[in-house]
């Protein structure tokens, strides 16, 4: 009897002892600390949430996503990392590829999320993959579904001519004196507008070897850009908007029900535009699939991804902090939030469970989304775009015609790629 | 006896001499220090890295001599921002001094109240850059603005006027915007100088029969004409330094862009460092070179006074 109590203490004992080791098993990197920077907002209960799974502490920074670049490059470029995990942008994937500032995560993420994540490849440089997107933007149209029956509009527009036809009778009939959201200023929200209407022409920017495809009045680009003029000149864009971001356009526009058609919608911002809290237009706005001059619609993925510094002190921990916040029941639990899944997986699951808002467009567009530049963002991006939305702010201002805003951009494009 | 009193005294004051020279150079030391270390060292090594490609983006960090300094020339849209820059200074530095001297001789007359009124007038340069132009940006919108809101309420053709899509406008606005934080600095300083004029002379040029544009033009300007210098020289660098005013307004517009935006695009959208470098130290010569004229003048002023 004695003996037996003696060995169900050493049993007890070696238990006791085994128990903590067994947790490090199942959080290997608990106690370690990283730090995380991404755009504001994000949900606040990510850094506990992640603790609480992985024992890994997170110090959550976010900044506007306009500066977040500013700090990137200005940590970098001296040699420190700005966080452990940094918000990477799919138009930053040529400069940050060509700098070699971020760790290949190829070998550490499995196979099967990369398959999941189908806008992956606009991360991916010969073959290494930079950044896992957590962010599925893309761009379709959205519409103020109330303002389009207030003035006897029963069918949404499939084809461009239906959508200037549609804004036109929105306008006529008092509904609102702006039917058309199209931001103008020299801001990147401009460059991806003339972008996707491109796109709806039914042509692409560049050829293969990057020689401009916008210069002749039949080209896609020239009959995007002669377009927004004409918007402008009818009256169905409001004149202010040469000074108006994108966001703001959402927020202060079409959000207040002062505008009925975001030309450059964002799938993310349709829960915003439909919570009572922050749109006064909630329950009244819907995705449609982008109108095409064919009909057929098109648009192209802008992702956001998750990046490790190579100069990271943690990288382990950065790339448990990766692996989790790209699964597809964080993703699905993140959409609450505003953050629309990346993984194909995790769509299709909303969209069966009724989750997810226009969830038949979404699905249907993201079928069709390519990317913007088939042979990788180019390292000189940030130039072209910045040509492309000077272009567009001196059309929209009379100084320029669209033929001298097409060769502008060609030229500026040209001397980008020769530095 | 008196030549050795007179070489043991001459020995006391050679090594009093040295001691406050070493005083001297101890109590200067940490200023130059500082100095060399936060200005003279980063100043020589943009200057000498200005002379090398520095791109992330390519391999290596060549000497490339003064090609960072041939291409600004060939540049159009640096032409522009300068040109949009000199605009913002003339304007800049001709509205802060002619408001600024006159709002200074106006709160130099207010005898209660006047602490009180100078913390008002201070506020806006108080404030940050951005917060000032995030504050003209309600008052310029084409909307709900409060400035189209005046006009139209006097009957003017401005209901829903986009002030930024007219270039001379736009510049205008900037402009205001740069003053209205800008020009408490040289309220104070005129102002203070204002304040040091001894009272007797304006009695003096009383009973002598002077009136009031006599006095301010025969003893005020010329005995403040030191501190206009020197505010002029500080709204001269500020105005080469514009920045927030104008992106917080109209982003990167070509319209507005100043020189110090266009230096920023450069920098760290198109990571061309080296060229950065240069720009920043040709806007530093410059506003350098401009602010001397006025240095010199405050030099003769002086020297006049």
């Amino acid at each position: 009897m004695r003996r037996e109590i003696f060995r169900s203490m050493i049993a007890l004992a070696a238990v006791a002892w085994a128990l903590p080791a067994l947790a490090d098993d199942a959080k290997p990197l608990a106690g370690k600390s990283i730090t995380v920077l991404l755009p504001s907002p994000q949900a606040a209960n990510i850094a506990a949430d992640f603790e609480k799974a992985t024992g890994i502490h997170v110090d959550m920074q976010t900044l506007s996503w306009d500066d977040i670049r500013p700090k990137l490059v200005t940590a970098l470029i001296a040699g420190t990392a700005p966080a452990d995990v940094t918000e990477f942008d799919w138009s930053w994937t040529g400069q940050f590829n060509a700098a070699g500032w971020y760790m290949p995560l190829q070998d550490v993420i499995d196979k099967d999320t990369v398959a999941d994540i189908g806008v992956a490849k606009i991360f991916t440089v010969d073959g290494n993959l930079l950044g896992v997107p957590y962010t599925n933007d893309f761009r379709v149209m959205l519409v103020n579904k109330k303002q389009f029956a207030d003035a006897g509009i029963t069918k949404m527009p499939t084809t461009l001519d239906e959508l200037v036809a549609d804004a036109k009778q929105i306008k006529a009939k008092g509904v609102v004196q702006y039917p058309i959201g199209l931001p103008l200023s020299p801001t990147e929200g401009a460059s991806t507008s003339w972008y996707l209407l491109t796109k709806a022409f039914g042509g692409d920017l560049f050829d293969k070897d990057f020689k401009p495809l916008f210069l002749t009045p039949d080209s896609a680009g020239y009959k995007a850009m002669a377009l927004e003029a004409q918007l402008l000149k009818d009256g169905l864009v409001d004149p202010a908007s040469t000074g108006l971001k994108d966001s703001q356009i959402n927020d202060s526009m079409f959000a207040k029900g002062l505008t009925s058609i975001m030309i450059s919608g964002e799938p993310g911002r349709l829960g915003q535009m439909n919570d009572p809290a922050q749109s006064s237009v909630a329950g009244q706005v819907i995705a449609i699939v982008v109108p095409t001059a064919s009909g057929v619609t098109r648009s192209y993925g802008l992702p956001e991804a998750l990046g490790i510094p190579k100069v990271s002190q943690n990288q382990d921990a950065a790339i448990a902090f990766v692996k989790w916040f790209t699964t597809k029941q964080f993703q699905i639990e993140n959409y609450a939030n505003g953050v629309l899944p990346t993984r194909t997986s995790a769509l299709a699951d909303l969209n069966a469970a009724g989750k997810l808002q226009s969830g038949d467009a979404l699905v249907a567009q993201s079928k069709v989304i390519d990317p913007l530049f088939a042979q990788g963002t180019p390292t000189w991006y940030p130039q072209f775009s910045s040509a492309v939305n000077t272009a567009i702010n001196g059309v929209a201002k009379g100084q320029v015609t669209v033929d001298q805003a097409m060769q502008n951009i060609a030229d500026a494009t040209q001397k980008a790629m020769t530095q | 006896m008196t030549a050795v009193t007179a070489i043991n005294m001459e020995r006391k004051r050679g090594a009093a001499s040295n001691g406050d020279a070493i005083l001297g150079l101890i109590m200067v030391a940490p200023i130059v220090i500082t100095m060399a270390a936060l200005v003279f060292f980063p100043l020589i090594d943009t200057m000498w890295d200005s002379l090398h490609r520095i791109n992330p983006m390519q391999p290596g960090t060549p000497f490339i001599g003064a090609a960072n300094y041939t291409n600004m020339l060939t540049d159009s849209d640096l032409r522009a921002s300068w040109i949009n820059t000199f605009i913002y200074v003339v304007i800049a530095v001709a509205a802060e001094t002619v408001f600024g001297v006159a709002a200074a001789a106006l709160i130099n007359q207010v005898k209660f109240g006047r602490r009180w009124l100078l913390a008002a007038v201070v506020l806006p340069w108080a404030l940050p850059g951005v917060v000032n132009a995030v504050i003209w940006m309600w008052i310029y919108q084409p909307g709900a603005g409060l400035l189209n809101g005046i006009l139209t309420t006097l009957g003017l053709p401005f209901d829903n006027h986009v002030w930024f899509n007219d270039r001379v406008s736009a510049i205008i606005a900037v402009t205001v915007v740069h003053v209205w934080r800008m020009m408490p600095l040289t309220i104070v300083i005129v102002l203070a100088a204002m304040q040091s004029i001894p009272e007797h002379l304006y009695e003096a040029a009383r009973i002598d029969g002077a009136g009031r544009s006599k006095m301010f033009t025969s003893i005020t300007l010329p005995l403040i004409r030191g501190a206009i210098a020197i505010a002029m020289t500080n709204a001269t660098v500020s105005a080469f330094n514009l920045f927030d005013e104008a992106w917080v307004l109209t982003s990167s517009s070509l319209d507005t862009r100043p020189v110090l935006i266009q230096i920023y695009l450069e920098t760290f959208q198109n990571l061309h460092f080296s060229y950065g470098m240069a720009l920043s130290l040709v806007v530093t010569v410059v506003s350098l070179l401009v602010s001397l004229l006025y240095v010199l003048r405050v030099y003769h002023t002086t020297r006049f006074d």
